[in-house]
Order: structure tokens, then C-alpha cells, then sequence
């Protein structure tokens, strides 16, 4: 089955000396997933922004998976994030533009990882700036029919958010004919003329960064 | 504690997690804290944390993800605080 996730946090916002707190990280990060970040390779990163990054990539997976089973329950632990994979020297910039949508992450410096949850393998790429953390997940590692974006926005009202993400994919359609919904499992969908299409669409918003991805078969 | 006096002290911990004062004031068992509250979900560890504290209690993971409703935490934090006291 098509699916997608996608999720973004806004640094800005994170609570530093909390995130570093060992009863605050050790209920996103299992004790294997808190190792990686003394791997030489993870020595650019900060451990706040490692844990926020994982959460990202563990809602993200959570909504990919939602999709299929609408049982499932977020618990950070029980998605591992079994492999990560970040590019030599990588150094987090600014995010100095308005947006940046792309299809696949082939161009672009990205952390790759591989998740784990029960018998799902899933893959995701992970942007970092300074102002946020973007994830998309996919179920398999090509990502070449992955739409996504990233976008900042004036305001951080909830109403706002959902406004502007929305209209942000739309206009980021070819044909923008398109609205988006809820089915009646509160997961976003798109459609036209009232029909749902099988397009799996994943919105995120966090104070004043929204994102979207969108999945077409390969 | 009675579990409307739990339900109380639970406002206060969700209180800055959320802009939606309107609901927040009138939260039921059945109030959704993403859906109804639109507290994000990054702050759902937040506000396990601040109960812990609140309670003196531990979550743990597997109690922490039914964690997704008022009436749900109530249930959780119910327990813990009857199992502190035993």
C-alpha cells in the first residue's frame, strides 16, 4: 500500500536543558538509538537537536504506518531507528530562503535512516537547519516519486498552519484542482471533486514551519 | 485523589501546551490533546514529564502512548499514584 509521513520541529522552540535530561530523551531515544550519537560521524550535531532529530524521524514513520494500520499508537521507543546515515562533514546552515520543495532527495544533503517497527523496515531523509528538522518517510529506500516541502510562514496560530499548508501542497500541484480532506481516521487526503485519490499526502506544521510530502507509485 | 481532582491539576499541566483556552476550560474524559487541545505532538513528552513531576510518579513507555486522551491520562496517572501509595 501507497503511504507516506512526514514531520518537521522547529528548533527554536525546543526546550535544550530538558531535551538533554535523561528521563526526557530516554522516552524517544531507546539506549541503542542514544550510542549512535557518540559514533565520530554525529560529532557536528548536538545531542538536542540527535534527539528531536529521531523523534522526527519516529513520527514520521508513525504517520507512513497510520496509513496502513489506523491501530497503531505512537510510542517513540518502539520505532528504532536501526541505521543512520549522515553525510561526511556535514555542518548545519542556515535555512536562509522562504521554501524548498523538491522530488526525491537525490540533490540535496540529507540523514538518511532506516526504521524499524515490528516487521516493517522503513526508510526516511531528514533535513537540518538550524531554524528546523524536516523528515519524510517512505516505505522503500527510492524515493525518486516523493514529493516534498518545506516552507516559513508569518504566523505560528494553529489555524494558520493548517491554512497555509494546505494551500502550500496544492499550489505545488500541477493540476490545482485538488483539496485536501480528513478521512473519517482524521488522516489527510487528497481530493478532487470530493472523490479521494489514492494519493497519500502527510502534512506537519510547528510554529512557524509547515512541510508537506506526497507519495505517486514509481 | 478523585479522579475530577485529578482532572483539575491535569489543566494546569496541559495549560501551556495549548492556545485553545476555550476548550481547555471545558476538557472532559473524552478530550483529545492533538485533536481538540491542537497541542502539538512535539510537546506530548512535556507534558508526561511535567505529570511526572506534578505526581511524583514514573510513566513509562507503554503507559505514556495511552496517553492520548484526558480521560486516558487520568487513567494512567490514577494508577501510578495508587501503586506510590500501596
Amino acid at each position: 500500500m501507497l503511504s507516506t509521513g512526514n514531520d518537521i520541529v522547529s528548533l527554536n522552540t525546543i526546550n535544550v536543558t530538558r531535551t538533554k535530561q535523561p528521563n526526557f530523551y530516554s522516552k524517544i531515544l531507546t539506549p541503542t538509538e542514544t550510542a549512535l550519537h557518540q559514533e565520530p560521524y554525529f560529532a557536528t550535531i548536538p545531542f538536542e537537536v540527535f534527539v528531536w532529530l529521531l523523534w522526527s524521524i519516529k513520527e514520521s514513520a508513525f504517520k507512513f504506518l497510520q496509513r496502513i494500520d489506523p491501530e497503531i499508537i505512537f510510542t517513540p521507543v518502539k520505532f528504532e531507528v536501526t541505521q543512520l546515515e549522515i553525510p561526511a562533514s556535514f555542518k548545519i546552515q542556515a535555512f536562509n530562503i522562504e521554501k524548498l520543495t523538491g522530488i526525491s532527495f537525490d540533490n540535496i544533503e540529507t540523514i538518511k535512516s532506516n526504521i524499524s517497527f515490528g516487521n516493517y523496515i522503513l526508510y526516511s531523509n531528514s533535513l537540518i537547519y538550524q531554524e528546523f528538522i524536516s523528515t519524510v518517510v517512505n516505505g522503500a529506500e527510492d524515493f525518486s516519486c516523493t514529493y516534498w516541502g518545506v516552507k516559513q510562514i508569518e504566523s505560528s496560530k494553529v489555524v494558520i498552519q493548517s491554512t497555509e499548508v494546505r494551500a502550500f501542497l496544492i499550489n505545488n500541484l500541477t493540476d490545482n484542482q485538488f483539496t485536501i480532506g480528513k478521512n473519517i481516521r482524521g488522516i489527510p487526503v487528497l481530493l478532487k471533486d470530493n472523490m479521494e485519490l489514492s494519493i497519500p499526502v502527510s502534512l506537519s506544521h510547528h510554529e512557524y514551519y509547515i512541510a508537506y510530502s506526497f507519495q505517486l507509485p514509481v | 485523589m478523585t479522579r475530577q481532582e485529578i482532572l483539575n491539576e491535569l489543566k494546569k499541566v496541559i495549560s501551556p501546551y495549548t492556545t485553545n483556552k476555550e476548550m481547555l476550560a471545558q476538557i472532559n474524559e473524552d478530550t483529545d490533546l492533538l485533536k481538540d487541545l491542537k497541542i502539538n505532538s512535539a510537546n506530548l513528552v512535556d507534558i508526561i514529564i511535567d505529570a511526572e513531576a506534578k505526581y511524583d510518579i514514573e510513566i513509562d513507555y507503554d503507559e505514556a502512548d495511552k496517553m492520548m486522551n484526558v480521560g486516558s491520562c487520568i487513567d494512567v496517572i490514577s494508577e501510578k499514584i495508587g501503586q506510590k501509595q500501596q
